[in-house]
């Protein structure tokens, strides 16, 4: 279609970067210990949510 | 990961329209989140952006029922039909797309697409969830008040599974994730109060309201939360 080949030609957004951005791979999670979420929990007020200890992860090696 | 320069520039554009979005949610002055009538390279990249944040780009019209402008629903029709999804591609991006034909079948009764039935949900039988949380974030914009789809259904279904996804996305600080999952659970029946969603709303937009994508999913589920409805 000519006009979709104008469009990807002026902005160089092509359908795949659109579809790409519709479906985004899981992004890395970054971890804190219990006393950085209890720091964080404490520093937002009332919040009470990150105080238990994190979920163990397997150690490397 | 590196990403390609049109890559960023699309993601800045989808970044400016969410900003959009909020403040018109926010009842900031801001009422016409779609840029009308925008030409050459900006209008297009407008376009595209409009297509990513899908039915989003109208939400502070659905959600709080102002009338739409016709010329910003003419630019969303016009983001809908220059990037139909293709026949092989991913659930999430033909869910985006039936969500954006939904909301624009409503506001512009002259759009008569092909079939208006809905995709499949079969990818989600069975899935973890993990990867039911992400992928329901992915697609919050089909979480809306008083609005039914399958989709919806499947996470009504698995409240606690959504609840424990959200908590995951928050202690991953993964806070696009836990914003998304967090404006589904506003509205699933069953959640269970220790979750402690509204403290963790209010976490998430501490921890990561800077990021447009993240202010707009939280702002969506205090508004939907509210009970404002189409």
């Amino acid at each position: 279609m000519r006009s979709e080949q104008t469009t990807e030609e002026l902005t160089g957004v092509k359908g795949v970067d659109i579809e790409a951005a519709l479906d985004p791979v899981e992004a890395d999670g970054v971890y804190r210990d219990s006393r950085q979420c209890a720091a964080l929990a404490l520093n937002s007020g009332s919040t009470s949510l990150l105080l238990s200890p994190p979920t163990p992860r397997p150690k490397k090696g | 990961m590196e990403q390609s320069g049109t890559s960023t520039r699309l993601q800045a554009a989808v970044q400016d329209l969410a900003s959009g979005v909020v403040s018109a949610l926010r009842g900031g002055g801001h009422p016409h989140v779609v840029p009308p009538g925008a030409d050459g390279e900006a209008g297009d990249l407008a376009l595209a952006a409009v297509r990513v944040l899908g039915a989003d780009a109208l939400l502070p019209g659905v959600l709080l029922g102002t009338p739409p402008d016709p010329a910003e629903v003419a630019v969303f029709r016009k983001a809908v039909e220059a990037y139909p999804p293709r026949a092989d591609a991913a659930p999430t991006v033909r869910w985006s797309h039936w969500g954006m034909a939904r909301v624009l079948r409503r506001l512009d009764p002259s759009f008569l697409p092909g079939p208006s039935g809905e995709p499949d949900t079969g990818w989600l039988d069975g899935a973890g969830w993990q990867y039911l949380t992400h992928q329901l974030a992915v697609l919050a914009p089909l979480a809306l008040p008083a609005e039914e789809c399958a989709v919806g259904a499947l996470a009504a279904r698995r409240p606690v599974d959504v609840a424990r996804g959200f908590v995951r996305a928050v202690r991953r600080r993964d806070w696009r994730q836990a914003a998304g999952a967090g404006r589904w659970l506003t509205l699933l029946p069953g959640v269970p109060d220790t979750v402690g969603l509204e403290a963790g709303l209010d976490f998430v937009e501490l921890m990561g309201g800077q990021d447009p994508l993240v202010a707009l999913q939280v702002q969506a589920a205090r508004t939907a939360g509210t009970g404002a409805t189409v």
